[in-house]
């Protein structure tokens, strides 16, 4: 018979399995990838999810001329995916509404 | 015109010795062991040659128009130098900066007279003049002091500061003469080959020397290329690295910099003599220079959106 007390407890052990969740670690990554021919995409992670992404796509949109998209994503939460080199933009619209503090913000990419 | 070149010549050949001695000490402070002190200096000496050809602009001015256009670029160049100055001060250490501040009073006295005596055509001309002399002076004065800057020692008189400031870097330049040439030079990194491979694949050809110069594995390295273009690629059989997608060798050239950045070069010291070591999960930088020891941000490529076409996908999982 085992005594509940004197089990070791590992006060870490789920601390472990996931700390690669990226939504956690209060940055907002901004990637860019390649897509056929000279076509680019902008992606977005790691946005609040407090704010309603959808609205900001909508003023993205307009505000670079450009389209885009919320996608869910199971692992990264909701992810801003815009056409083109959105990366500067970006950047200079999420500080300038507040929404995102310049040292939240990791550009990724070349 | 001649004659203004001969008066103008001598104080802008002046300015830049000037400079030249301050150059000296920031060099010195450079290699400390600041590795990006670089940009600054650089910095400096790009927007130098700028303001003395602003300079040249005004003597024309002088000559062509009213006086009223100096007036309006004279304090510009002003701001232009105290940026300047204010560049290199920040780089430059305390010490670096209180000689450039000489440096800067004396300009910006200059400015100041300019504007108060505006207006009086004739006389200003010569005023300015006085004052080109009297810098030249103050200049000619640093420039003794500099060269002989252990003059003092035999005599009774006082050392001032920077006398023994010189004194101070001539004898670190003699105890580590390797420490200007061999720390400045930092890091010479091979530039990578990006060559392009038809029109959808890159080669990024000598991939595996740098990570033996870098003295990081291979994976490593090409975990980060990969997460940080967000494509995929591998190591072929003539260990180059094949990347999909077309890149150029400028941007292969940033991702590098910023591997750099984050996992070869110390964070403390900036000394490239590191170790990365994997401990628990965690990667960490050992430095072999000055001995710290800090964990670095892991590689996560993140959100990957889909770019192949949607109708190919669902024809390979259908
Ligand atoms: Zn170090």
């Amino acid at each position: 018979m085992s005594i509940q007390n004197l089990n070791t407890f590992d006060p870490f052990a789920d601390a472990s399995k996931g700390a690669d969740d990226d939504v956690q670690d209060g940055l907002v990554h901004i990637r860019i990838q390649q897509r056929n021919g000279r076509k680019t995409l902008t992606t977005v992670q790691g946005l609040s999810s407090e704010y309603d992404l959808k609205k900001i796509v909508r003023a993205c949109k307009k505000e670079f001329a450009c389209n885009g998209t919320v996608i869910d994503h199971p692992e990264y939460g909701e992810v801003l995916q815009l056409q083109g080199d959105q990366r500067e933009n970006i950047c200079q619209w999420l500080t300038k509404a507040g929404l995102a503090k310049p040292d939240q913000l990791k550009v990724h990419g070349f | 015109m001649a004659e203004e070149d001969a008066i103008f010549d001598p104080t802008l050949k002046k300015k830049k010795k000037k400079k030249k001695t301050t150059f000296d000490i920031d060099a010195a402070l450079a290699a400390e062991g600041n590795a990006d002190t670089d940009g600054a200096p650089t910095n400096a000496a790009e927007s130098e040659p700028k303001e003395e050809d602003q300079d040249d602009g005004n003597v024309d001015i002088d000559l062509d128009f009213t006086k009223k256009k100096k007036k309006k670029k004279k304090p510009f160049n002003a701001e232009d130098l105290d940026a300047a100055l204010n560049d290199s001060k920040e780089d430059g250490g305390g010490e670096g900066g209180n000689q450039e501040d000489g440096a800067a009073d004396d300009n910006f006295d200059l400015d100041l007279l300019d504007f108060s005596k505006s207006k009086k055509k004739k006389k200003k001309k010569k005023d300015l003049d006085e004052l080109m002399a009297e810098t030249e002076e103050k200049a000619e004065d640093k420039e003794n002091v500099d060269e002989n800057s252990t003059l003092w020692v035999g005599s009774d008189r006082d050392y001032t500061y920077d006398e023994l400031l010189n004194r101070a870097f001539e004898i670190m330049r003699d105890k580590n003469p390797d420490m200007a040439a061999g720390k400045k030079q930092k890091f010479v990194m091979r530039p990578p080959q990006v060559v392009k491979i038809g029109a959808k694949k890159t080669s990024f050809a000598n991939f595996t020397e740098i990570c033996k110069m870098l003295h990081r594995q291979p994976k490593h390295l090409l975990d980060f290329l990969l997460a940080e273009l967000g494509t995929s690629g591998s190591v072929d059989g003539n260990s180059q690295l094949i990347i999909k997608g077309r890149f150029q060798q400028k941007q292969i050239e940033n991702v590098l910099r910023r591997y750099i950045k984050e996992y070869v070069t110390c964070h403390t010291c900036r000394s490239p003599d590191t170790i990365l070591q994997k401990d628990t999960r965690l990667f960490f930088l050992q430095c072999e220079t000055c001995g710290s020891r800090c964990s670095v941000a892991s590689i996560k490529s993140g959100f990957q959106a889909v770019t192949s076409k949607r109708a190919a996908i669902r024809a390979k999982t259908a």
